[in-house]
């Protein structure tokens, strides 16, 4: 950076800062808000909270007429999030792993295939899908959304995967091989150590995914046993009968707590995932 | 976190060639197995989950399949819907299917055997009238009334009902039953208008290119693709580029501690899931939410700020989606930025260059093969992801934010109306499909080329 390594002589950073402090502030606003307005009420017309409340985290031990329990919605987005998450890992890693080493016949035209798909907009094929996953009978089951979640994922993980395993030393496994190890052993006992930090980024990068995702529940399992937390938090929001901001704030901010323990702990980690050319 | 112009793999693959030893390539060609057995479950994730709804969304594009039709098969059903649609092709046939027809056949006199109905009656019946058939209720009681021992009125309309034989909401599975059915009750059609019946009697799904010649002919659509295009160029050029471009180089000129949190406090509307972000700018834009009071002492009655005007709606799906955009530009260009080597700042600096001369000369060279990436990239993503706009504005008020691939959503998967139409929507889908694998390839072809062709360090 110019001006932490070496203050620029010629000019001064604070302009810079106040101008991208005036335009980060309706952010910041937006983001206090959300956590303020789920434990107080203020006045009407008014936006300085005036009195302290618990009342908008009601929903926890009150389950809304007509919605899943709120605990039932949290055991499925854990579920949704993790076993995707498990699922791209397990296939990305051996997936990747052939892709990079092994002898694979057409390995070049399944490489082209993967960056194709890793670039293509999988969710135009969300009417295809629904069809089939009627077809099949997975529709409005967890496991449908789950195995279809990992497979759009895919050509990502086999692609940040495939790119890891190609920085790994090959000295590492001619050594494994000549010492007489099975080829499955040198990948399993040897190189996958060489690949953690790629698996721990593409895990933390499929768990937020799962966690955040909401166009495929939404269509391919709306039901209120399977709903996960995006669903169930914009269906409260569409149900205009029971309205309330507050609430909806609670709910979310519920929703998000993995979400934020992870930006705290991961925040260098993330901007180097979301810097690269994930979807979105 | 991959395709970038510096990806890892470019470097990696293929730089290590090491001669391999009889004993080791024996090895390797034991491999195969191991390979085999890693590729086939993601394999099959990607055939069923990838190619196969591609292939899927084609063929779906040309049928008419919807709520109504189902999508698996049907049967051919006279339903009054089909017959008013016959009207326009064949009304007089329509007329007559539409009609009952009393036949004089066994199934009615064993029903009638079974009732007070006189024996004799029914035997007589059976010997000289069998297999007639009557365009009409009239018609088959005078037949009866001539029949000996003089039945009363009541026995006649007991008889006459027993043998009225309509055909309407009839269902038979296959075509030839239908035919069967047309044929016994003596109503005359050539082949060719049989297959008009059948074809406006099935209740399954069709082959057709309606679909297509619908989405050209439609105002709705062209209105839907202008929205589309609006709305990419807009989110792309203010947001995921220009906007982006300011992020990274304001930041690039903060110490460390500064940049790192405006680049996380950027990055975080990325993160937060969209239901609960979105929900935040409902908050802003609601009648009681931010915007309305915050307006409220200038006199500016509250208003849904989200919903009321076109206007309005569009700068805030702009906003929206463009705050969530800028983050992966911001994030690109700035490791850009990084690798300019210290040594131009300092000598353009001694130079007395000015922030803007740095900017045009250093900065934004430097850039140029991002941002080719991120509109490549960011094109695509626009194009066919519509949660922000579904959660914000449903495509509304009135259609005016509605994009293309909400439209197909709409169409196929959720509407009000509740007759979901998958073969137009899969149309829809088909088009972005086609776009989307015509740009996913070209930036390939752009962008990594180099490492598509690299061979891996292990092959003979």
């Amino acid at each position: 950076m110019a001006a932490s390594s070496a203050p620029s002589a010629n000019f001064r950073t604070w302009p810079i800062v106040l101008l991208l402090t005036l335009l980060s502030l309706p952010l910041v606003v937006m983001y206090i808000y959300l956590f303020v307005d789920t434990v107080t009420d203020s006045s009407t017309g008014s936006l300085i909270p005036d009195t302290f409340t618990l009342s908008h985290w009601d929903f926890l031990w009150h389950t809304k007429v007509g919605k899943p329990s709120v605990w039932v919605v949290l055991v499925n987005t854990l579920l949704f999030a993790t076993s995707t998450t498990t699922v791209v890992l397990l296939i990305s890693s051996m997936v990747g792993y052939a892709l990079s080493r092994l002898n694979v016949p057409g390995r070049s035209v399944l490489l082209a295939g993967v960056m194709v798909m890793h670039a293509f907009p999988s969710v135009t094929l969300l009417i295809a899908i629904f069809v089939v996953l009627q077809m099949v009978g997975l529709y409005n089951t967890l496991i449908g959304v789950i195995l279809v979640k990992a497979a759009l994922d895919l050509p990502l993980g086999i692609w940040l995967m495939k790119g890891f395993y190609d920085t790994v030393p090959w000295e590492i496994e001619m050594a494994g091989i000549t010492d007489g190890a099975s080829r499955f052993t040198v990948w399993r006992r040897l190189v996958l150590p060489q690949v953690f930090p790629a698996l721990a980024a593409l895990g933390l990068f499929a768990f937020l995914s799962g966690w955040s995702e909401f166009i495929l529940p939404r269509v391919l399992a709306p039901g209120n046993n399977v709903q996960v937390f995006s669903v169930y938090l914009a269906s409260l929001i569409a149900d205009d009968n029971n309205f309330d901001l507050s609430m909806f704030k609670a709910v979310g901010v519920f929703y998000a707590i993995p979400v934020i323990v992870l930006f705290v702990l991961f925040q260098r980690h993330l901007m180097n995932i979301y810097g690269g050319g994930t979807k979105g | 976190m991959t395709v970038t112009p510096t990806s890892p793999a470019d470097a990696g693959a293929g730089v290590v060639q090491p001669a391999l030893g009889s004993r080791t390539r024996r090895l390797l060609y034991g491999s195969r197995t191991l390979a085999w057995l890693l590729l086939l479950p993601g394999l099959v994730m990607v055939v069923l989950f990838f190619l196969a709804p591609v292939v899927l969304t084609a063929a779906f594009s040309f049928t008419n399949m919807s709520t109504a039709t189902g999508v698996s098969g049907g049967v051919y059903q006279v339903a009054p819907s089909s017959i008013s649609r016959l009207k326009t092709a064949l009304p007089d046939l329509a007329d007559e299917l539409s009609q009952p027809r009393y036949v004089i056949d066994q199934a009615g006199l064993d029903a009638l055997g079974q009732t007070s109905v006189p024996k004799p009656l029914l035997d007589e019946l059976a010997a000289k009238h069998m297999g007639e058939v009557f365009d009409n209720r009239r018609d088959a009681e005078r037949m009866i009334k001539t029949l000996g021992g003089r039945p009363s009125t009541a026995v006649v309309k007991q008889i006459s009902e027993a043998f009225n034989r309509s055909i309407v909401n009839a269902r038979f599975s296959s075509k030839t039953a239908l035919f069967e059915a047309i044929d016994g009750l003596g109503i005359k059609a050539t082949p060719e208008q049989k297959e008009t019946i059948a074809d406006n009697t099935w209740t399954g799904w069709v082959w057709t290119t309606g679909n297509f010649e619908r989405m050209f002919a439609s105002k709705d659509a062209l209105r839907t693709m202008l929205n589309t295009v609006f709305y990419v160029a807009m989110v792309l050029i203010i947001f995921n580029t220009a906007y982006a471009m300011f992020l990274a180089i304001a930041t690039h000129y903060m110490p460390d501690r500064t940049s790192g949190f405006f680049r996380s406090l950027w990055l975080l509307p990325r993160i937060t899931p969209p239901v609960i972000y979105v929900l935040m700018w409902k908050w802003v834009a609601w009648d009681n939410g931010f915007l309305s009071m915050l307006l409220a002492p200038f006199g500016v009655a509250p208003r849904n700020w989200l919903l009321d005007t076109g206007t309005n709606a569009w700068v805030f799906v702009i906003l929206i989606n463009g705050v969530v955009g800028a983050s992966m530009g911001m994030l690109v260009f700035a490791s850009a930025l990084k690798a300019i080597p210290q040594s131009q700042f300092w000598a353009s600096e001694v130079d007395g260059a000015s922030r803007w001369q740095q900017i045009v000369h250093i900065l934004l060279p430097q850039l140029r093969w991002p941002i080719l990436f991120i509109t490549c990239y960011q094109t695509l993503s626009l194009l066919a992801s519509y949660d922000y706009i579904l959660l914000a504005t449903n495509g509304g008020p009135g259609g005016s934010t509605e994009v293309w691939s909400l439209a197909a959503y709409h169409t196929a998967l959720f509407n009000y109306a509740g007759n979901l139409d998958y073969g137009y929507g899969a149309a829809m889908a088909l088009v972005l499909v086609i776009i989307g694998i015509t740009l996913a390839l070209l930036y390939l072809r752009v962008f990594n080329y180099r490492a598509l062709v690299s061979r891996p360090i292990i092959e003979h």
